[in-house]
């Protein structure tokens, strides 16, 4: 920028010279230029004033190549003088009188401005974070292993976590009961027995029990009526019932007529009386063809089934099975997963069609897969993610939409009526922390998810989203025809494929 | 041994109080005050923040003030004020020092 300037060049050299720091010749050089560029630029008529500018520009350069920061004194020191007195004093009228205008200059009367931020609040529309569960001394540095929401009490979500590392004296298993109801911060209940608790559920008939399965095959009783942080009752530690971790704990049936299922990573499943704990009613050992014994780590029963029911396991198959009956075991075998399944969960919302024979499975594999009970071939395969996926959980108020957390950090909604492709909703955590878990509130208005670093989080998700229009049912039936169709094209060309 | 020594005078606890009403006016998302060379002395924001806001409306400002300079020698920078689609910025500058202001207009 070149602009007439009455000033003479050579006062402003010596100047600069005589201010510029010893030793330090790449900066004299570029004060020196950047200073004869401001000095141009500036026709100041006064030229007491300019040398001051002058000076207050090269300081300025110089805080640039070298920032400084002041001592609280001096800041102190600042603030107390005379000048800044008289700068506030004249700031803050002129700043308070324009903060006390309300009149929005920009305001666009057609919307359009708005369309612009609706993309924004559409997206802020469709999961809104709702609170933030952790303990200082009990979910830090604790992996969150399960989460389940109160079947009685709507707002009470239990949460388990496994061991600490750095805090070897405290108990290895926790479990914490929090309330979504009061702004409290600290768990409404903290239960913790000797090993670390991989899996936990509300008693289901039983408003008062938490079930937990732990490392060790222990499965342990919390009673919130006891005054004791320890189980009141557990299972032994013996060939009778578990010795392997038990991943899954579930309690099926009814009032009248229900146990507790428990599975171990060893392929004994076993069934208890909730009152008894000292031996399990039942046991079974869940075999694949006689020999394989399945490594379970997920379990899933359909919808009003206490009979027939699916399992994964580590090596990424996935079976159906049955407790009772002649063919009581493993039933068939599913195509399976390339890596270990994380995630089962079979289709719950009831409606106009009955769905009950779809589930859905998360793997380390990074896919989530669709499967129907009637086939062995998956139905469809999701593979929007890029890290393992380490649960998935079908909404218990929606026929078409599920949820689902991977290790990036990432929890996804996908609503099949709406795009089989791209998840609908997806949100990231701060911190990007690995999302172990995933619930869904029985309300299916709100979702929880449990984290690698014992944070808990509890979004509310947009209306739009979860609630479920009355055609979905309707529409979801067209969604699985299509599916359907797909799949046997693909199947068709794979076929010709082979052949040719 | 003294290790600081804090001067309160009335005029500070005026300072102290009348920033106090800016900064808990509707829709103000902070204030800082920076000195001459863009070194922030007062702030409501986190650090990081903070250096990034005082160090860009620095520059801003002693551009907008060449920029005024430029066009009338004999008139001067008084306010500045930057409407974005998120905030308002308002900058109350001073020879020595500058005050700044950020506001959500729409709550």
């Amino acid at each position: 920028m070149v602009s007439y300037s009455k000033e003479t060049q050579t006062p402003a050299d010596t100047q600069t010279h005589t201010q510029a720091k010893p030793g330090c010749c790449v900066c004299v050089r570029a004060c020196v230029a950047e200073e004869e560029e401001e000095e141009e630029e500036m026709a100041d008529p006064k030229p007491a004033e300019d040398s001051q500018e002058e000076k207050a520009d090269e300081e300025e350069k110089q805080e640039e190549v070298l920032p400084k920061e002041l001592t609280e004194e001096e800041k102190m020191h600042l603030l107390n003088s005379e000048e800044f007195m008289a700068f506030f004093d004249r700031g803050s009228r002129i700043v308070e009188r324009a903060l006390s205008e309300r009149v929005d200059v920009c305001f666009d009367y057609s919307g359009r401005d708005l369309e612009d931020r609706e993309g924004e609040m559409q997206a802020g529309a469709k999961m809104s974070l709702s609170r933030v569960f952790s303990d200082e001394r009990w979910s830090k540095n604790r992996v969150v292993t399960c989460l389940d929401w109160s079947p009685q009490y709507p707002e009470l979500l239990v949460a388990s976590y496994n061991s600490n590392d750095d805090a070897p004296h405290e108990p290895d298993g926790v479990a914490l009961v929090w309330n979504m109801k009061y702004k409290k911060t600290t768990p409404e209940y903290t239960f913790h027995c000797q090993s670390a608790v991989m899996s936990a559920a509300f008693a289901r008939f039983h408003p008062n029990l938490i079930v937990g399965g732990t490392y060790s095959g222990q499965i342990v009783l919390w009673d919130n009526r006891s005054n004791k942080r320890t189980s009141v009752q557990r299972t032994p530690l013996s060939a009778s019932a578990h010795t392997h971790p038990v991943y899954c704990v579930n309690v099926v049936g009814t009032e009248n007529a229900h146990n507790l299922i428990s599975i171990s990573t060893d392929g004994k499943m076993c069934s208890w009386n909730l009152d008894m704990l000292s031996q399990p009613q039942d046991s079974l050992e869940l075999v694949f063809k006689q020999s394989k014994a399945v490594a379970v780590t997920s379990m899933a029963f359909p919808l009003g089934d206490v009979n027939n029911f699916v399992v994964g396991s580590e090596d990424g198959s996935l079976y159906t099975a049955c407790r009772h009956g002649s063919k009581a075991g493993i039933s068939d075998v599913f195509d399976g997963h390339h890596g270990p399944v994380t995630g089962l969960s079979c289709h719950s919302a009831g409606g106009p069609v009955d769905f009950s024979h779809l589930f859905i499975s998360a793997s380390f594999d990074w896919t989530v897969k669709l499967w129907t009970t009637k086939s062995t071939r998956p139905l469809y395969l999701f593979e929007d993610s890029c890290d393992y996926v380490y649960d998935v959980m079908w909404s218990p108020t929606h026929p078409a939409l599920f949820a689902c957390v991977d290790g990036s950090g990432r929890l996804d909604l996908w609503n099949l009526n709406n795009d089989t492709e791209v998840p609908s909703a997806s949100v990231v955590v701060d911190g990007s922390p690995a999302l172990n878990r995933v619930r869904w509130a029985h309300s299916g208005r709100e979702i929880a998810t449990g984290d690698s670093d014992g944070q808990v989080l509890v979004y509310d998700v947009g209306e739009k989203i979860c609630v479920p229009k009355a055609d979905e049912w309707t529409r979801f039936v067209h969604t699985l025809v299509e599916i359907n169709e797909n799949r046997d094209e693909g199947d068709e060309l794979a076929a010709q494929r082979l052949l040719a | 041994r003294f290790s600081a020594v804090f001067i309160f005078s009335p005029k500070q606890a005026e300072v102290e109080e009348t920033l106090k009403r800016i900064q808990t006016h509707k829709g103000v998302i902070g204030t800082i005050v920076v000195n001459a060379e863009g070194i922030p002395i007062r702030t409501t924001l986190d650090n990081s923040t903070t250096v990034q806001y005082a160090g860009l409306l620095h520059q801003l400002t002693m551009k907008a003030r060449s920029t005024v300079r430029d066009l009338d020698p004999q008139n001067d920078l008084t306010f500045l004020r930057i409407r974005s689609k998120k905030h308002e910025i308002m900058v109350a500058p001073d020879k020595e020092y500058l005050l700044i202001v950020i506001q959500n207009p729409s709550e």
